[in-house]
């Protein structure tokens, strides 16, 4: 479904054609759930997530201004929704300090391996302070830019430019015996 | 670790799968909101002169238990004891009629919030509805 089917499919939709709606569900169902997905690591907890997502994008379908696209404004929305959600019931989530991986003794280089690494840096991504975390679950793990990250999250671009630097300065410093080595080592 | 490990490592995100009965799930719901009946309106026509009432007696209740006070304290001469920087703050509050001002914004205050929280509790009925 290309923009401009979402757009028909949300004017049928404010015309009284409820079932319209279905289009809109099935084509973004995945990206909704799995943004969901990102911010909780439950599936259940997602789909029920992304579901209130839907139910109030349907709310608020006479709101969306034909400015943005639609998926810009359906992101923001479930964005405000999903953080709101882990703001009110919090995912647990270990701090970051608590956060200590033994070595792998599989690993040549005395690093972790690395689907470890990628398992190490999601859970301390997990426990960073709300602000920073939101801005990666968004640019890292939902693979937007910045400038659509910054919209989601409402906010300015520089902002989310800070909030990413400051989050990979904290899981440097952090992280850097766990990661750091083996990685500068393979730059080398 | 440089910035390009961050992308490499936490690009390789798992994605999910909804399950086979989300999309259902999701229009039972919107068709469940559809035939809804539309959200009760505050009546407000028939909740102002309760309201009006109430801000009424609210006011002369407090008129009535503090004008006295206001009286009392204003003819009073302050106590010799009492410390003079404290008398003069006090003086200069009664001066400017403070207690007016005071009671005033609390009563301000009070029809804020009170109009907030029924502002919130219609939101809250709606969505259940």
């Amino acid at each position: 479904m290309s923009a401009a089917e979402d757009q028909a499919a949300v004017e049928k939709v404010l015309d009284g054609d409820t079932s319209s709606f279905e289009d809109i569900v099935r084509r973004w169902q995945g990206p909704l759930v799995n943004l969901a997905y990102r911010f909780c690591r439950d599936r259940g907890r997602a789909e029920e997530m992304a579901q209130e997502a839907f139910l109030r994008a349907y709310r608020s379908l006479a709101q969306w201004r034909r400015e943005a696209a639609f998926s810009t404004w359906l992101f923001a929305l479930a964005t405000n929704l999903y953080c709101s959600e882990l703001r009110r019931i919090p995912v647990r989530t270990v701090g970051l300090d608590d956060i200590v991986e033994p070595r792998d003794c599989r690993a040549i280089d005395g690093g972790l391996e690395e689907e470890d690494q990628g398992r190490v840096v999601r859970r301390a991504v997990f426990a960073l302070p709300p602000k920073y975390r939101e801005a990666f679950i968004l640019f890292y793990f939902h693979e937007m830019d910045v400038a659509s990250t910054a919209q989601s999250l409402a906010l300015p671009e520089g902002t989310v430019k800070a909030r990413l630097s400051r989050g990979r300065e904290m899981l440097r410093s952090k992280l850097s015996k766990q990661l750091g080595e083996p990685l500068l080592r393979k730059e080398a | 670790m440089r910035q390009d490990d961050f992308d490499r490592i936490l690009s390789k995100d798992q994605e999910i799968i909804p399950s086979s009965g989300f999309v259902v799930s999701v229009m039972d719901a919107v068709r469940r909101e559809t035939e809804a009946p539309p959200p009760i309106p505050f009546p407000w026509k028939r909740a102002l002169p309760g309201l009006s009432a109430a801000g009424f007696a609210l006011v002369s209740v407090f008129v009535v238990g503090i004008t006295p006070f206001i009286g009392e304290t204003a003819t009073q001469p302050l106590p010799a004891k009492f410390p003079s920087a404290f008398a003069l703050i006090f003086q200069g509050w009664n001066a400017v009629g403070a207690s007016w001002i005071v009671l005033a914004l609390v009563l301000s205050f009070a029809s804020v919030k009170l109009s907030r929280r029924f502002v919130s509790d219609k939101a809250r009925w709606s969505e259940i509805q």
